[in-house]
């Protein structure tokens, strides 16, 4: 029956191949500047990769990143991490040093993208590093300098967990040496608590009409 | 009748689909006028048990009442739905840090809320579609948060770490201390290593405020020890519990049997400081 009626409705009386093709194109074209344009869900399509953990979720949303097709700027990276940056070991203070601002020749350390880029292969840890990173200016740190680290991988230092590039409060050789042979568990054991202080004794009766149609509750 | 009808005759046929469409486009039309009336619509019974649950939630205590959220400060309009805006208005910190963290970035981005369905982890087939708003976790009439620290996190994720907690010592803690308003200072819960409670002295004056960037303790793990686990645990099992994966999707099943060589490094370096 489907089969009768759609032979009767003959389309290639109204369409052919050629203007069909063409159509199908330009629907095709004014979607895509439609999906471009307009950030819709579907710019997943334009992603050139893998998504890293960290920014996985969201990446359909470019403008997010990306201004126009303009490189990823550091203020594009702070909108999110400024409260992961504000403790920077590698941060401004330290190239405004003058013993460590050459050591930005080695490596434009003040470039988030320099050393961080999203979209390609990971390491299991944010989006791409390259493994070796801290060769770029600790070298000796394997090869002599420092008796306890010779003959170390170059990527061991972070990849092996020891080593934070941005905030080593917490993992820094001195917090270490402070913390060592503690018991498993502590003498005070205790996770901050959290008082609501109440402004009132009991709840007072809600009243709906006095709230939204007499103005003040 | 049909037998009658000649085949060829595509006008009949039209006019029958004609009919099945405008009846099928009345039909949705007409429901999805009564589904959202239906959702949106809420009974005497729903409104009593709301106005209960507020009555004995901190709100009701601190003069939160219905306006506060559900009513538009400058046009006074009623806000049926409120959303994590009108949250914003009094937990900035709670809102903002939400809205950094996997469970609220979509949202900080303009986009639509996130849903279990998108996540890579293992997430309960029957959440797929919840959408992760503020009242996604917590109910916003009780306010109570003991259910929103481990409950409202089990109804959708299903990963073998988040399945262990219930059997886990941490979890013992937690329901030794019986159900109270939030969890106590001596409950360990899914919130109290994934949204941790931080004491904000420059800002807030000691208050104790909850951080909803649940990704922030995640990675580098060593934020999660110091500012988590060594509340209660020395550093040593911390590092050597939280470095082992086995140990972490176990959910912390038994003491650590790693031992990370640092520690060994740093008691050398101690031990030629102090000359012995």
């Amino acid at each position: 029956m489907a089969s009768k009626s759609a032979k009767s409705f003959t389309l290639k009386s109204v369409f052919n191949l050629k203007t069909l093709i063409g159509g199908a194109v330009i629907l095709l074209l004014v979607w895509l500047i439609a999906v471009f344009n307009f950030g819709l869900e579907q710019q997943s399509i334009f992603l050139p990769g893998v998504t890293s953990e960290g920014h996985f979720g969201f990446e359909a949303s470019c403008a997010s990143c990306h201004d126009g097709f303009k490189k990823v700027s550091n203020e594009t990276c702070n909108r999110c991490h400024e409260a992961e940056l504000a403790q920077d070991i590698h941060g401004e203070k330290k190239f405004r040093d003058i013993r460590w601002a050459e050591k930005l020749e080695n490596l434009d350390a003040l470039t988030c993208t320099a050393c961080h880029n999203e979209h390609v292969q990971m390491y299991g840890r944010g989006v791409h590093l390259q493994p070796d990173l801290c060769m770029a200016c600790h070298q000796g740190i394997i090869e002599g300098d420092m008796k306890s680290h010779d003959g170390f991988t170059e990527e061991g230092c972070w990849t092996a967990g020891c080593h934070n590039y941005h905030d080593h409060r917490s993992i820094s050789t001195g917090f270490l040496y402070d913390n060592l042979d503690q018991p498993p568990m502590l003498p005070v054991q205790q996770l901050p608590d959290i008082v609501v202080e109440a402004t009132v004794e009991s709840a007072p009766t809600p009243n709906l009409k006095q709230e939204f149609l007499g103005g003040d509750a | 009748m049909k037998g009658q009808q000649g085949i060829g005759r595509p006008s009949w046929r039209s006019v029958v689909s004609v009919f099945l469409c405008l009846g099928l486009a009345i039909a949705s039309l007409s429901l999805g006028n009564i589904t959202p009336a239906l959702a949106d619509g809420v009974t005497e019974a729903e409104l009593s048990e709301m106005t209960e649950l507020w009555k004995g939630s901190a709100h009701a205590l601190s003069e939160i009442n219905c306006s506060s959220c559900h009513q538009d400060s400058e046009t006074e309009a009623f806000v049926q739905k409120p959303n994590y805006e009108s949250c914003q208005s009094c937990h900035e910190f709670e809102t903002d840090t939400f809205l950094l963290g996997k469970h609220g970035i979509r949202l900080n981005e303009g986009q639509s809320p996130l849903t279990p369905a998108k996540a890579r982890l293992a997430m309960k087939p029957e959440a797929h579609s919840k959408q992760m708003n503020c009242n996604a976790c917590h109910n916003v009439h009780s306010v109570n948060t003991y259910e929103a620290s481990v409950d409202s996190c089990l109804t959708c994720h299903n990963d073998q770490h988040s399945l262990n907690y219930e059997t886990s010592k941490h979890a013992e803690l937690f329901v030794a201390e019986g159900v109270l308003p939030r969890p106590s200072s001596a409950s360990v819960t899914c919130a109290t290593c994934h949204l941790p409670r931080e004491t904000h002295q420059e800002t807030s004056g000691g208050d104790v405020l909850v951080n909803h960037n649940n990704t922030y303790t995640l990675k580098p793990r060593d934020r999660m020890v110091s500012e988590v686990c060594m509340n209660c645990h020395g550093m040593e099992y911390a590092y050597n519990s939280i470095f082992d994966n086995e140990l972490v999707e176990s959910n912390f099943a038994q003491p650590p049997k790693l031992h990370l060589k640092s520690f060994d490094m740093v008691r050398v370096l101690r031990d030629k400081r102090e000359g012995k």
